[in-house]
């Protein structure tokens, strides 16, 4: 990515000479920065594509179901096997071809991507909620409880997140009742999923957290606002997490992706969303058996994973950069 | 350091060129493998020679090779090749004496009158690939080892419940005395000897053999092969044994760990393996593509099926109405999910839990496929779809049934298409799938089957093959519960007929009457619909037509493994 | 520095008391490990009591974790059932070296680690080898030639490698460079496991076989690494003492190899020193799809088996790898850099 700080005029300035200096609002100046970041705007020409896909896409999700004789829509056709089709490679009537037991793969590529979507969406506001409460508890109280904290931060952290989603996944995994949301049944599996990758993904948001917040604690506006007598819970929520929010951001936005991606994995060895809930990660499972017989199987739902996940990186990257623009890259 | 380096290089080399020797076909490098085969063979030139390796996949790696610490199918069908029992099982399960000089009946004076005590007469002619004799006393050996509370034995079935003494009484006779007459004697005692002449001084050593070396490297056995080698997560060797009674013809066995189903099939098709093990039917095609592999199958009593839960206390209500259940059987179309997703030849739907244990299946047809009368049979036992939701429902209950399984894939699938067909006759499925060990968990560790936690558990099971002893699934008094947590009978079926049937064929000696038993427990089932058979499931294997002779059975696949040889 | 490297290790060994409860409490989720024994039915229920008993699978958790940290030696168990201790119970615990038993081999977890390890070593040090060159050569390249073609060209490669889920990439490398060169008559590439075994265990058929996950390893974390190698690069040649010698009239090439790359290695290498231990557990999905028979498969093949000594072995394994790491970065970055003072 080209880095925009090398190239945008300094902030608030104009250059063009005598006109009247407007000054930039941080905000503005940060959306600036964004628009000027080829690579974000990739990212987001991406990520609209799949978000009109998965939306939009719904409404080509329609076609004949055999075995209960009728014409069936939306995610019930997604839903809908015919087992006397199974394994078509793609073709005008299944565009992406169909799966092990006969159904539509492209129509499933729609109705999972919603729920990897939700579930990526889901677990980073779980991690960045459960990230930020650590954090700032642990740098406002300190002391002991900063110790404790810390270095419970730092034992998960050197635990591979992989064993730990592996092992998550066996802990929560198994029965759970169906859920209703917006209309759609999920099986109780897709918030267990989400749990799961929330607990496993909280430590660095939690440092940082801590980190800005050790170093804000100390500001004027801070010491003025308890001395006023502003209650613990209020300083943190009104004066200290705000100003950690540009880290946050960039770090909820990766996060999304490293949760669909996390889902891909859990589903990959078997232990991700149950039942008939399609999702890209799920859609895999068992995939792979077939990576000679019918490539469409892994090829379709890879890619949009694949795709969203770059999509996210591109977009993260230009936050980065138009939030923070002194912060130290680490890729 | 770098000569340490060079050293290293040079062995490795060296042992690389050696497999490789080993490993060629006969046909191409004949002059290389007689040689290997006269160095393991022997010294002097009278030794048989063997030439060639068999190639077999196995897609889990045996935990032990000692039987004692293992129950694990791939630890035990190794067996085969290197460490005998009393007698094997032939194709038709019809016993093939390997120790013992002939099967114990009451003809022979084997098996006393009330059939309490067994007397095995061992041959004279056997001896462990050391070259010392087998006798009586290694069998006394191998009960006390099971029996003893030193070693941290796997399965103490049957010696713990049933036998009461094991005993010598010269080198060539063993007497075993039950407390009951036990049916189930000719199938699952002395399927294994321990070389006490190896084992003893390790016991007396270390105080048990939990840790004895030839757990993993069991370098003295009884059998046409002996071990040679074993690199972890990679491969097993056994070489011909020129002291076995019968004398193999191959030079070797290879055993190649495979991580999955697509590596078995891939050396399959590429040639690479000679046979192998766990094959599903919709591999067929693409393994029989080119002519040169053929697909066995061999039934070693598994059949997938429904058990139902009908545990009052933890069933959906429905389930506990033998209607409803029946009306289950007929709403789903098993004959489409045979035909479409399995092979419909090798895995017909099933009736019974026995039917893969033949002669014990009898005759008894699966339910059709009739969702007429299952919408009838719902309708009359008061199920109707009162909320318009598309699901029936009674009292204000929906007849939405929990359908477990693990998470085998095809399992899911299977799950899938049932709850297709079940939503024509209004009843809802709920799916779940838990990992195996989970499911399976006793009912202190939060067994989902264990507690009841599901009404329609889906999975493949057998009883003790080629014997159909399963009572303990199905007694009354097995029923798992706080009280009784290790029950096996996670059904919850009370059923005092069933429990009498049962009762009956455990001490129930003459052949063809137990047979007469099972055939009515069989029908019994089926009445009430305690199980719902979904396909018979032999087990899968392939065999290339390098390989030759071989004949597969289901308890001992491979019991003729020293007629096997290589086309040349 | 000893003061320091003593320091370090005596706050690490707390840190790895807490990482062992942890995963021992996580453990306690897994299954029943005698629930199915690895056999195709269940075991008898008598036998399930009787191997809970002996294998000390009945007692309280934290009774087995301390069994498991510091044995059970000087504790009498019932092996016989009878409801009264008589046994002098065997372990050591951790503590004394002894990492335990599988539950389903029954041998030392640490003998079976030890067999697979070299496995996964090979893999991860060739891997290694081949990202840290390759990223220091891409990274130097498109540093020197900043928002050039190429430059941007790596950057989006390198988005895209580092967006790839490793199995992804895994299946497509498999499906191109051996399913379908075979098709297409080319040579084609193996897919799984160490060696052909018809061929035998020879370098050649061992290199054969280790491109694959080799490649896969590489190209994903070539990504990230060939990007951080640019960024401080870059930031390094931004410095007043760089621009001073360029002004001077030093020779660029001179200038790039005597100060920056030496300055630009050091994070660098703290990021390698970091990194490396979570590699061994990056292969998991590695060696799954690859049938490498290395740690990560051991692991895998065991998580269903709910064998909980041999996961705890293998993750301590890799936590303690990872503390020790973290220390030996620390102090070689000391050495390196003279600006930096432990203490």
């Amino acid at each position: 990515m080209s880095n925009p700080s090398d190239s945008t005029p300094i902030a608030g300035f104009s250059s063009s000479g005598d006109q009247v200096i407007v000054p930039l609002t941080p905000t503005q100046l940060a959306i600036r920065r964004f628009r000027k970041h080829r690579m974000a705007n990739i990212g987001l020409f991406i990520l609209g594509f799949i978000l009109v896909y998965i939306s939009f896409g719904s409404l080509l999700s329609r076609g004949y179901c055999a075995p209960l004789q009728t014409d069936l829509t939306g995610e019930a056709y997604a839903n809908c096997n015919d087992t006397k089709l199974k394994l078509q490679p793609p073709s005008k009537d299944h565009i992406f071809g169909t799966d092990v037991i006969g159904r539509d793969i492209f129509a499933r590529t729609i109705y999972g991507g919603q729920i990897s979507v939700l579930i990526g969406i889901s677990a980073a506001i779980f991690e960045v909620v459960l990230g930020m409460l650590i954090g700032a508890i642990a740098a406002y109280y300190g002391g002991w409880i900063d110790n404790l904290l810390m270095r419970f931060t730092e034992a998960m952290l050197n635990i591979p997140s992989l064993f730990l989603l592996i092992i998550g996944a066996r802990f929560f995994g198994g029965g759970l009742p169906t859920i209703n949301f917006f209309g759609r049944e999920l099986t109780g599996s897709v918030i267990i999923i989400i749990v799961i990758i929330g607990l496993t993904s909280w430590m660095y948001l939690a440092r940082i957290v801590r980190a800005n917040i050790l170093s804000l604690r100390e500001r004027d506006y801070v010491s003025a606002s308890r001395a006023l007598g502003a209650s613990d819970a209020r300083i943190i929520f009104s004066h200290l997490l705000p100003n950690t929010i540009a880290p946050l951001v960039v770090s909820a936005t990766l996060g999304v992706a490293s949760a669909i991606i996390s889902e891909a994995y859990v589903s990959f060895l078997g232990l991700g969303v149950q039942g008939s809930t399609a999702t890209w990660g799920n859609m895999l499972d068992g995939a792979y058996q077939y990576l000679e017989k019918a490539p469409w199987l892994w090829f379709f739902p890879g890619t949009l994973i694949l795709l969203i996940v770059l999509g996210i990186n591109f977009v993260g990257d230009g936050l980065r950069d138009a939030l923070d623009p002194y912060s130290t890259r680490h890729v | 350091m770098s000569r340490k380096l060079y050293i290293l290089l040079s062995l490795l080399v060296a042992v690389s060129m050696l497999l490789a020797a080993c490993g060629a076909p006969a046909a191409e490098e004949p002059a290389v493998t007689e040689e290997a085969a006269a160095s393991t063979g022997g010294e002097t030139a009278a030794e048989p020679t063997f030439s060639g390796t068999a190639t077999i996949t196995f897609v889990q790696e045996p935990d032990s090779l000692n039987p004692l610490y293992t129950s694990m199918f791939f630890s035990g069908i190794t067996r085969d090749f290197w460490l005998k029992g009393m007698w094997s099982f032939d194709n038709n399960n019809e016993p093939v004496l390997e120790i013992a000089a002939e099967v114990p009946s009451a003809d022979n004076g084997g098996l006393s009158a009330d059939g309490t005590t067994i007397v095995y007469k061992l041959r004279d002619d056997v001896f462990w690939s050391d070259g010392e004799p087998v006798t009586a006393d290694d069998f006394v050996f191998t009960y006390d080892m099971i029996m003893s509370d030193a070693n941290v034995v796997q399965s103490r079935y049957p010696y713990e419940d049933y036998v009461t003494s094991v005993t010598a009484t010269d080198p060539q006779t063993v007497t075993v005395t039950f407390s009951e007459p036990f049916a189930a004697w000719l199938t699952t005692v002395f399927n294994y000897v321990l070389p006490k002449h190896v084992l003893q001084p390790v016991f007396d050593a270390e105080g048990t053999l939990d840790n004895a070396e030839w757990n993993k490297a069991p370098t003295v056995g009884v059998g046409p092969f002996v071990f040679s080698e074993w690199e972890s997560g990679s491969h097993l060797i056994f070489t011909a044994n020129p002291a076995w009674v019968n004398t193999p013809s191959l030079e070797q066995v290879f055993i190649r760990i495979v991580p999955d189903d697509a590596a078995q099939e891939a050396a399959i098709v590429a040639g690479d393996t000679d046979i192998g093990v766990f094959l599903s039917s919709d591999q067929i095609p693409t393994l029989e593509a080119d002519g040169t592999v053929d697909v066995v199958a061999v039934s070693s009593g598994y059949d997938e099926g429904w058990f139902m839960n009908v545990n009052p206390e933890t069933a959906h209500p429905a389930m506990l109405d033998v209607n409803v259940r029946k009306a289950v059987a007929l709403a789903t179309d098993r004959f489409t999910i045979i035909n479409d997703l399995l092979d419909a030849s090798i895995n017909p739907v099933n009736a019974t839990f026995w039917d893969g244990t033949a002669p014990y299946g009898g005759n008894v047809e699966p339910y059709p496929y009739d969702p007429e009368q299952a919408k009838a049979l719902l309708d009359a036992a008061g199920w109707v779809d009162s909320n318009g939701d598309g699901t029936r429902d009674k009292d204000g209950v929906e007849l939405v049934l929990r359908y477990i399984t693990n998470t085998r894939e095809l399992r899911k699938n299977v799950q899938a298409v049932v709850q297709q067909q079940w939503s024509l006759v209004g009843i809802g499925a709920q799916l779940e799938n838990y990992s195996s060990d989970v499911f399976w968990n006793g009912y202190n560790d939060g067994g989902p089957q264990a507690q009841g936690i599901y009404d329609i558990a889906e999975y493949s099971s057998v009883g003790s093959f080629p014997d159909p002893e399963a009572s303990a699934n199905f007694l009354c008094s097995e029923i798992s519960s706080a009280d009784n947590p290790d029950g096996a009978n996670w059904q919850g079926i009370c059923d005092e007929e069933l429990d009498a049937l049962l009762n009956e064929q455990a001490v129930t000696l003459d052949v063809n009457k137990r047979i007469d038993l099972y055939h009515q427990i069989g029908q019994l089932m089926f009445d009430k619909v305690y199980y719902i058979g979904v396909w018979l499931d032999p087990d899968l294997w392939s065999i290339n037509s390098r390989l030759q002779n071989v004949t597969l059975s289901g308890a001992t696949p491979f019991w003729n493994a020293h007629e096997w040889t290589v086309a040349p | 520095m000893s003061t320091y490297i003593l320091r370090r290790l005596g706050q690490a060994i707390p840190q790895l008391f807490i990482i062992s409860i942890i995963l021992f409490m996580l453990m306690q989720a897994f299954g029943d490990p005698v629930a199915t024994l690895g056999a195709r039915t269940p075991p008898k229920p008598e036998d399930k009591e009787r191997l809970r008993r002996m294998l000390g699978l009945d007692q309280p958790p934290y009774m087995q974790y301390i069994t498991w940290l510091v044995g059970n030696d000087w504790q009498q168990l019932d092996m016989d059932g009878d409801g009264v201790p008589e046994t002098n119970g065997s372990r050591k615990g951790i503590l004394r070296g002894d990492w335990g038993n599988s539950l389903v081999t029954r041998r030392p977890v640490m003998e079976m680690i030890g067999e697979r390890l070299p496995n996964t070593l090979i893999l991860m040090v060739t891997a290694e080898i081949i990202i840290i060159g390759l990223s220091l050569v891409i990274g130097l390249y498109s540093a020197l030639r900043p928002y050039s073609f190429f430059d941007n060209l790596i950057t989006g490669l390198s988005f895209v490698g580092f967006s790839m889920p490793v199995f992804w990439l895994a299946l497509s490398l498999m499906y191109l460079f051996a399913v379908n060169f075979r098709r297409w008559g080319l040579p084609y590439l193996p897919t799984v496991g160490m060696f052909d075994p018809a061929v035998g265990k020879t370098p050649w058929e061992l290199i054969k076989h280790m491109v694959l996950p080799v490649s896969t390893l590489a190209i994903i974390s070539i990504a990230g690494y060939s990007r951080f190698v640019r960024s401080s690069v870059l930031e390094v040649l931004s410095q007043d003492y760089v621009r001073t010698a360029r002004s001077k009239g030093v020779a660029s090439r001179f200038v790039v190899w005597k100060h920056a790359l030496p300055n630009a290695a050091l994070p660098f290498i703290t990021l390698i020193g970091l990194d490396i231990p979570f590699l061994l557990a990056g292969a998991v999905v590695t060696e799954r799809i690859f049938a490498w028979p290395g740690m990560g498969r051991l692991f895998i093949d065991h998580t269903e088996r709910a064998d909980f000594p041999m996961l705890m072995g293998i993750l301590m394994l890799i936590s303690i790898a990872v503390v020790v790491f973290q220390i030996i970065t620390d102090v070689v970055y000391s050495l390196v850099d003279p600006r930096i003072r432990l203490n």
